[in-house]
C-alpha cells in the first residue's frame, strides 16, 4: 500500500476582491465580490513508504494546502486521497496516530515551557505509556543532540535549536510517514546542516517516509531520492533527483588558477567566460557538455598555461529549479 | 480523558509560567471594586434604605466580584481562535488525535483557573475591607457549581464566535457585541434585581442572565425557587449551545481557510 495515494485532486478558495480606495470599499459593503483561486489543481500522484519525497514549488504554488489536505485540516474540493490507507479529511484523528508534521514557520512547541513539557504532553496525547514516553524522548534527544536543551523554555532557544526540538517532537509517536513543510526555513547554513542530517538518519533507522516542502534545493540534494516540483497547483516535474540534475545539469562550472596572469579577454573555445579575476591569476568558465566535449575543454585550458587550480562543479540547483518553473509558466 | 487532564495541566502550567504577571493583571480587579463600591454607596445612600429590591450594599458588592472575577478571568477563546485562524498555528491543534473542542476546552479551563483564582483572592480582600464579610459559607457550593456551569456557557458562546474565524477571519465586533449584551443583559454592572419588571423577563429568557446574573445572585442571596429557575436555565442553554457549538464545528470544518499556504 503506498503512503499516499492522490488522484485529481483540486482545491478551491473564495477569496474577496476589493479595490484601492475609499469608494470601492463602501461599494464593496453592499455589493461584495468575490474570485476562485484554484490552489491545487487536478494533482495526482504516489508516494511508496519509506520515501524521501522533495515536494517543491514557488511561493502560492500549493505545497501547503497538499500538505494541509493529507493532514486532514482542508477538505479538497473535488478529488481523491488516501493516506497510509487513510481518507484524511473523513478520518482525520484515526490518521493523526500514524503521521508528524512539522510547519516551519509555526511552533507547536509551548513557547513559555520547556520543550520537554510539550514531548512529555505529546506522549500522553497519543496515547502512550509513560516509560515508553520516557524512552522515547532519551532516544530522540540523543538524535537531534537536544539532551541539554529540553529544560530550557522554548523561548530562549536559538531558531536551529527550536527547530531540532520541532522535528523530535513530531516523531515522538514513531510515525510512519513525516510531512515537513519549510523545516529549513530561516536557519543558518550549519543548521541546516544539521537538520538535514538528524532527519535523514531518523528516516533511515526508523523507515519513515518523509514529505518534504522547501524552497532550498540543498533540502532536496541532501535529504530526497525523489522531486515532484509543482507550480500554479500543478505537477510541472516528477522523477528522481539524479535524473533531474543528469536532464538538466548538462552544464558545467570550472574555476581555474593558474600560475601566470592570462589575458584580460580570456577565452576558449566552446565555453563563455564568466569572470577573469582582478589579478588575472584566475578565471571561470561555463560550458555545455552537450554541445563541447570536456576533454577538449580540459585539453584547452591546460594548453592556456600551468595549472595551479582547478574545479569543475554543477551550477546551482536553484537555477535548474527556476528554469523549469520558466517552462511551466509557459505551458 | 488523561490526554484532556494533561492538556488542562500543561494550560495550568502555562499560565502560571509569570506569577507577578498574573498578580499584576489581576490587580485591575481592585480599581473595578473600588469604583463600583463609590457609585453603589451613593446609590444605596441616596435611597434612603439598606437594601433595594432584597440587595443591601454588601451584596450587591460581593455579588459585582463573583460577576466580575467570571468576567475578567473567563479565557478569551474567540480573540484566540481568530488568532490561531490568521496565524495558521490552528494547523498544529487540528492534526492531533483529540476533539478540537474539548482541547481548546481543557486549555481555556487551565488557563482561566488561576487568573479567576487570583482576582476573586485579591478582589474579596479589598470588597471584605470595604463592603464587609462575604456570604455564609453554606452559599458557596451552589454558586460555584453555577459558576462552573457559567464558564461553561461563555466557553460555548465564545468557541461559536471563535468559529465565525474559519469563515470571516475578523471576529472582534461579534466578540463586543456579546461582551455589551453579557454587561447589560447578563447583569454584569447592574444585578438584574434593579432593573423594571419588563426588562428582567426579558434578560430571563435569554442565556446571559445564566452566564453571569445566576451564579453571582446565588453567591449572595440564594433561595430554593430562584436556585431551581438558575440551574434549569443553565441546562437548557448548556444543552442548545453544546447542539450548536458541535453542529457549527463540523460545518465551519468543510469551510476552514488557514493563511500561510
Amino acid at each position: 500500500m503506498p503512503a499516499i495515494e492522490i488522484s485529481d485532486l483540486t482545491k478551491t478558495f473564495r477569496t474577496k476582491r476589493k479595490a484601492a480606495g475609499l469608494q470601492a470599499s463602501l461599494a464593496s459593503l453592499f455589493r461584495p465580490q468575490y474570485q476562485s483561486v484554484e490552489a491545487v489543481r487536478q494533482l495526482s500522484f504516489e508516494m511508496e513508504q519509506g520515501e524521501l519525497l522533495g515536494f517543491i514549488g514557488p511561493n502560492g504554488a500549493g505545497k501547503s494546502t497538499t500538505i494541509k489536505i493529507l493532514t486532514g485540516i482542508l477538505f479538497p474540493t473535488s478529488g481523491e486521497a488516501r493516506v497510509l490507507g487513510f481518507v484524511p479529511w473523513k478520518q482525520r484523528q484515526r490518521l493523526a496516530y500514524h503521521i508528524g508534521t512539522v510547519f516551519g514557520q509555526r511552533p507547536q512547541l509551548w513557547y513559555h515551557l520547556p520543550a520537554i513539557d510539550t514531548f512529555n504532553l505529546f506522549g500522553k496525547i497519543y496515547e502512550m505509556d509513560d516509560r515508553e514516553t520516557k524512552r522515547r524522548i532519551q532516544y530522540l534527544a540523543e538524535a537531534f543532540e537536544i539532551q541539554n536543551l529540553l529544560e530550557t523554555p522554548v523561548r530562549k532557544l536559538s531558531l536551529g535549536q527550536r527547530m531540532r526540538c520541532e522535528v523530535a517532537a513530531s516523531l515522538i509517536h514513531k510515525p510512519k510517514l513525516l510531512l515537513l513543510d519549510e523545516p529549513s526555513i530561516g536557519l543558518d547554513v550549519v543548521a541546516k546542516q544539521h537538520i538535514r542530517d538528524s532527519i535523514r538518519d531518523m528516516a533511515n533507522r526508523e523507515n519513515v517516509g518523509v514529505l518534504l516542502t522547501s524552497h532550498d534545493a540543498g533540502d532536496l540534494e541532501a535529504l530526497c531520492k525523489r522531486v515532484i516540483i509543482v507550480n500554479h497547483g500543478q505537477i510541472v516535474y516528477q522523477d528522481k533527483v539524479s535524473a533531474l540534475k543528469r536532464a538538466y545539469l548538462t552544464s558545467k562550472l570550472i574555476e581555474v588558477r593558474y600560475a601566470q596572469q592570462v589575458a584580460e579577454d580570456f577565452h576558449i573555445r566552446g565555453t563563455e567566460t564568466i569572470k577573469v579575476a582582478k589579478e588575472r591569476y584566475g578565471v571561470k568558465l561555463k560550458f555545455d557538455t552537450e554541445k563541447t566535449p570536456v576533454e577538449k575543454v580540459m585539453a584547452a585550458i591546460s594548453a592556456a598555461g600551468t595549472l595551479v587550480d582547478i574545479t569543475i562543479s554543477d551550477p546551482p540547483l536553484e537555477e535548474v529549479i527556476a528554469a523549469i518553473y520558466e517552462m511551466g509558466e509557459r505551458r | 480523558m488523561r490526554k484532556h487532564w494533561t492538556i488542562f495541566k500543561i494550560g495550568l502550567v502555562n499560565s502560571l509560567a509569570y506569577p507577578a504577571e498574573l498578580i499584576m493583571r489581576s490587580g485591575m480587579i481592585l480599581i473595578f471594586m473600588w469604583v463600583f463600591f463609590q457609585l453603589w454607596r451613593v446609590t444605596f445612600a441616596s435611597s434612603g434604605s439598606e437594601t433595594i429590591n432584597g440587595l443591601s450594599l454588601r451584596d450587591t458588592m460581593w455579588y459585582l466580584l463573583l460577576a466580575e472575577t467570571l468576567e475578567l478571568g473567563r479565557p478569551r477563546l474567540a480573540r484566540t481562535i481568530s488568532d490561531q485562524v490568521k496565524d495558521g498555528s490552528i494547523a498544529y491543534i487540528l492534526n492531533k488525535p483529540y476533539h478540537f473542542l474539548l482541547y481548546q476546552f481543557s486549555n481555556g479551563l487551565g488557563e482561566s483557573l488561576p487568573r479567576m483564582a487570583s482576582l476573586f483572592l485579591l478582589g474579596a480582600g479589598l470588597v471584605w475591607s470595604m463592603a464587609g464579610p462575604p456570604p455564609p459559607l453554606a452559599n458557596w457550593p451552589l454558586a460555584f457549581l453555577a459558576l462552573a456551569f457559567a464558564w461553561i456557557l461563555h466557553f460555548c458562546v465564545n468557541c461559536l464566535i471563535g468559529l465565525a474565524a474559519f469563515i470571516a477571519e475578523e471576529v472582534a465586533p461579534f466578540e463586543w457585541i456579546y461582551q455589551k449584551l453579557v454587561f447589560i443583559l447578563g447583569g454584569m454592572l447592574i444585578p438584574l434585581d434593579f432593573y423594571p419588571a419588563w426588562l428582567q423577563t426579558i434578560a430571563r429568557s435569554l442565556p446571559f442572565a445564566y452566564m453571569m446574573y445566576g451564579p453571582a445572585r446565588l453567591f449572595v442571596r440564594p433561595d430554593p425557587v430562584l436556585t431551581g429557575q438558575i440551574y434549569l436555565g443553565q441546562a437548557i442553554w448548556l444543552l442548545v449551545l453544546t447542539g450548536i457549538l458541535i453542529l457549527a464545528f463540523h460545518r465551519g470544518m468543510r469551510r476552514l481557510a488557514i493563511n500561510g499556504g
